[in-house]
């Protein structure tokens, strides 16, 4: 990891060129940006655009076809397979738009599940990350028994229990009314204030107006 | 966390679970009662397959130098000739093996003068009481070792001077159950026509003890027929039997200490001075064949039963993980290791067959104990080695029906289950 000095401060989120092809079709097209430490930024585009073929690139989920990528300053392009787990774990917290909470599991566990695959189980510091979102007195109900705005906090406090300097937002509103997607969006905004990188995922211009900074995608290329 | 989960997972799911349940309590209930089946038909079909009678006969040596020239019978120019100790009888009764002896008859034959005419006779015990070491009123005799003989009428009293007619002798001189004839000048009452399908329907059949009375030959048996529980023999009594010194001292204990019909037969001629013992290979063969048959039939049987259950759990596995893809895409995507999440899945794949295993197991016993009660009129008794064959087996079939399944979990792609791929 380079080191990081006041002139020349590491990025949270760096990409040159970068590209993700699925056979003849370039889903990514030689896309570059950058994205400081602290920064919220939100990647827009109409569906189709390449939002979340990004997205998979900058949460390890995938790997590009070409270009260069660094997150925290780690050449990210050349993980292998392991290597993107590790990274995931230590470094990446994810929100989904689905939630994708496991069904049998409490609040409470699911929140432990990200510290399981992370390093070991603790309790107290996953009711605290529960806490922090509003769900303390829904810490032992299934997800079934969880309105969506609940469900979906609970997913921030499972992004947030290991306290990974990234966080990725994918639509974290979009199955939300109202009420609960400004509820969302003001713990976004908090977990900003405190100095957390967040990139959302978003085709709502409303909520993209949250964010600092927007990255535009077209036809998988960044746009102005 | 990963008990946590299983715990959590059974709770809160348990259709599936209970589905996975069922497949392997199939199999295990049914494996379990085929494998008490198989211990407990060995038993059960060689004492069913003593109606063919004695499967070894004890001779005198010398009389026995032509062992397989001749029958048992008058075929043979030294059958008569020399005997056997009726004293030592009770030897047969105090070998290693004595437990596996159903019963035994002692044969003398001759010819006696009966009304005139010169008949063949037998003498041997029908319900004789007799000391031996562990009983002092054992009781043995041919109603024990020829359970195939068919009495019309009545079986004679051992104490009496009662005999059976054999139904070709009886009919050429027209003897019934009830006729009186005179043998040594001695009354004798026939109480009933036999017939063995054997030499016995051309003889008189009468309690040993008047037969050697009648034959001058006081405490002497020609031969002793003996009824022994044994089991199939196999490469290792073969060998025993081609040359029995040519066993290193090491098979020779196991051969010696296994009920083959041959080392049961061994250990009857070193109990009986003079004699040498033959098994009836015709009998001890059949029974071997054909309880051998039945048991692989059971182990085919139990095959096709375990592969069904394998197949079935995989089925039903591979269904799970389609079902469970986003969960287990979410945690690849939490940065689980992929052995971390096929641990899950066998971890709950064991719990299953655990589960399944024990009710199967309770469930196999009962469906034995009907099926030794249908067949063999009595129940099958329970063997404790069923519990853990069973339980490893099943366990065996439910990992090896999540093995391929399990396979797919390293293969699956967080980002196409959780997003689509754009």
């Amino acid at each position: 990891m380079p080191e990081e000095t006041r002139e020349n401060p590491v990025a949270a989120i760096e990409a040159r060129h970068l590209s993700r092809r699925f056979g003849s079709v370039a889903a990514l097209d030689d896309a570059s940006f950058a994205i400081a430490r602290g920064e919220f930024v939100a990647l827009m585009g109409a569906s189709g655009s390449g939002k979340t073929t990004l997205m998979n690139l900058l949460t390890c989920l995938d790997t590009p076809s070409s270009g260069e990528l660094r997150l925290n300053g780690v050449d990210a392009a050349g993980f292998d397979e392991e290597a993107r787990r590790e990274f995931r774990a230590r470094h990446i917290g994810l929100v989904f738009q689905q939630f994708h909470l496991i069904p049998y599991l409490s609040a409470l566990e699911n929140v432990m599940l990200a510290q399981h695959y992370h390093s070991v189980t603790d309790e107290a510091s996953a009711r605290r990350a529960l806490e922090d979102v509003g769900l303390a007195h829904r810490l032992d109900h299934l997800p079934s028994e969880l309105s969506g705005g609940e469900q979906q906090r609970v997913c921030i406090a499972r992004a947030l229990v290991n306290e990974p300097p990234l966080l990725f937002a994918d639509e974290p509103t979009g199955n939300l009314d109202a009420e609960n997607e400004a509820r969302v969006l003001d713990i976004l905004r908090r977990l900003h204030g405190e100095g957390r990188t967040i990139v959302m995922v978003t085709h709502n211009p409303a909520l993209g107006a949250y964010a600092q900074r927007i990255i535009r995608l077209q036809h998988g290329r960044i746009v102005p | 966390m990963m008990l946590r989960m299983l715990r959590q997972s059974w709770r809160r799911n348990p259709r599936r679970k209970l589905l996975a349940v069922a497949t392997v309590f199939l199999a295990a209930s049914l494996l379990s009662a085929l494998m008490l089946v198989s211990i407990g038909i060995g038993d059960q079909m060689a004492k069913e397959m003593k109606s063919y009678g004695a499967n070894i006969l004890l001779e005198p040596a010398e009389q026995a130098v032509l062992p397989s020239l001749f029958g048992e019978g008058e075929d043979n120019p030294l059958a008569g000739q020399s005997t056997l100790q009726e004293s030592e009888l009770p030897n047969i009764v105090d070998i290693f093996w004595r437990n596996n002896i159903v019963g035994f008859a002692p044969l003398l034959n001759g010819e006696v003068a009966v009304d005139g005419h010169s008949v063949r006779v037998i003498g041997t015990f029908f319900d004789h009481v007799l000391a031996v070491a562990d009983d002092p009123e054992y009781r043995t005799g041919q109603k024990i070792v020829s359970p195939y003989w068919q009495v019309d009428g009545a079986w004679p009293d051992d104490a009496r001077a009662e005999a059976l007619a054999g139904v070709a002798l009886a009919g050429r001189h027209g003897w019934t159950p009830g006729t009186l004839l005179t043998v040594d000048g001695e009354a004798l009452r026939i109480t009933g026509i036999l017939r063995s399908g054997g030499e016995e329907e051309e003889a008189l059949v009468a309690p040993l003890a008047r037969v050697q009375g009648w034959l001058d030959r006081p405490g002497r048996v020609g031969s002793v027929r003996v009824s022994a529980l044994s089991v199939p023999e196999n490469d290792l009594s073969r060998r025993a039997i081609r040359d029995p010194d040519a066993l290193d001292a090491e098979t020779y204990d196991q051969w010696y200490c296994t009920a083959y019909v041959s080392s049961i037969a061994h250990q009857l001629e070193e109990a009986v001075s003079g004699s040498i013992a033959r098994p009836i290979w015709q009998v001890a063969a059949s029974e071997g064949a054909i309880i051998e048959k039945i048991q692989w039939l059971l182990i085919m049987a139990t095959c096709a039963a375990l592969i069904a259950a394998a197949m079935g759990i995989a089925s039903l596995m591979t269904s799970a993980l389609i079902e469970r893809a986003k969960e287990i895409g979410l945690m690849k995507a939490l940065g689980a290791h992929d052995w971390r999440i096929a641990l899950l899945f066998y971890a709950e794949a064991a719990l299953n067959s655990v589960v399944g295993a024990v009710l199967g197991c309770l469930a196999g016993w009962g469906l034995a104990r009907a099926i030794g009660w249908q067949l063999f009129g009595e129940a099958l008794a329970f063997s404790w080695i069923v519990v853990p064959s069973v339980l490893l087996v099943s366990l065996f079939i439910a990992l090896a029906g999540t093995w391929f399944p399990a396979r797919r979990i390293v293969r699956l792609d967080p980002a196409e289950v959780l997003y689509g791929r754009q």
